[in-house]
């Protein structure tokens, strides 16, 4: 009992850890680690509910802990490497998406996938052997998408992202959208989630288009 | 809004290469189930070709279970993409590789199924906006991606391994 009390307690980290694609952004009072995971995992029981063959208690699992891992390896966003100092040259590159040779882009996810997992591990090295098995392959059906659940909320915890820079650029005029937009269309192909990106694009851009 | 029932029972388009990966894991886990029932570890497990995560299925054999009928899932849907005719070289397809330019940007992206898609590595769905409206075109041409930022990606260069 006392590893999973230092589990809990862990855990409870997230909710004051801010995500960090918005700090660069100069959000104020930024979401939590915690607060994506919540919404994520409503989002994404909400929206799989219609589908065949598809194990939702899995869904939920992979939603609650896929970002756990970041107590230990930080949050970590596209802009990570290229990012300047000067507040000013920071905003601008925010107006741009980050576009990387495809040996940058290997190089860049095997570095923060080795990250994750050795966080991973150090955090659920104390839990009983059933539950720590259980969180590992979790993680490694979202990282890898191993099965239809896991390839699933991969583009489900993106959504989420996406609806919430939708939601700051709303009330603050940022981040820019135009890299938002550029990065949805080449990474979402769930039709259902297509699907709810053009309500987001409605609701949120009725009146006010954005701009690249 | 309309949700669909989206069973995963649609055809999986899927590269030669990708096909083998999934196979080798396939022939690999069974090896394993095998040898899980008489006790033993199969010698492609000391493979270096294998990813070593694959590792993790060892562990647990429900794990192991669903990934075999995922893989089989995936075998009766699958659709191999095939090589492009001399003629079509210059047209981008399931497969190719699209050297574009996005603005002042430069990317390159594969075009491959929902399966192997990874956009933070450069393939892209087919399934995608953007993988869509490639499809079709040639070196040299425009294509206009909108709604609701209109961006245009320039085909520079196509390549088919």
């Amino acid at each position: 009992m006392k590893e999973l009390v230092n589990f809990f307690h862990e855990i409870g980290k997230l909710k004051s850890k801010p995500r960090r694609g918005w700090v660069i952004n100069d959000i104020k009072n930024p979401e939590s680690i915690a607060e994506h995971t919540f919404r994520a995992a409503i989002m994404a029981w909400v929206l799989s509910n219609r589908r065949k063959n598809f194990n939702i208690e899995k869904v939920l699992k992979i939603a609650l802990i896929h970002d756990i891992c970041e107590i230990y390896a930080g949050d970590t966003t596209p802009y990570d490497s290229i990012l300047p100092r000067n507040k000013k040259k920071r905003a601008e590159l925010m107006k741009t998406w980050p576009r990387f040779s495809n040996y940058e882009k290997k190089k860049l996810a095997k570095e923060k996938y080795k990250r994750e997992k050795r966080a991973l591990e150090k955090l659920i090295s104390k839990l009983p052997l059933n539950l720590k098995k259980e969180i590992k392959k979790l993680w490694l059906d979202y990282e890898m998408g191993l099965t239809a659940e896991g390839r699933f909320f991969r583009q489900m915890d993106r959504l989420e992202d996406f609806l919430q820079s939708m939601e700051y650029w709303k009330k603050y005029k940022k981040p820019p959208q135009g890299p938002w937009w550029l990065w949805a269309r080449e990474h979402f192909d769930d039709p259902v989630l297509l699907e709810v990106i053009r309500e987001m694009d409605n609701k949120f851009h009725k009146h006010k288009k954005p701009r690249i | 809004m309309f949700l669909k029932n989206m069973a995963e029972t649609k055809k999986f388009y899927l590269t030669k290469k990708g096909l083998e990966e999934f196979k080798k894991e396939y022939e690999a886990l069974k090896g394993l189930r095998i040898a899980k029932t008489k006790g033993e570890v199969p010698k492609i497990w000391e493979s270096e070709d294998l990813n070593p995560e694959y590792l993790s299925f060892q562990e647990d054999l429900n794990f192991l279970e669903t990934r075999i009928a995922e893989l089989e899932n995936i075998f009766k849907s699958a659709c191999l993409i095939r090589h492009p005719s001399k003629k079509e070289l210059n047209i981008v397809n399931l497969g190719a590789t699209v050297r574009v330019k996005v603005g002042e940007e430069k990317d390159e992206f594969t075009i491959v199924g929902t399966l192997e898609a990874k956009p933070s590595l450069g393939k892209i769905s087919n399934e995608s906006p953007v993988g869509r409206a490639l499809l079709g075109h040639k070196i040299g041409e425009e294509v206009v991606v909108s709604s609701p930022i209109k961006a245009i990606y320039k085909i520079k260069k196509i390549k088919y391994n």
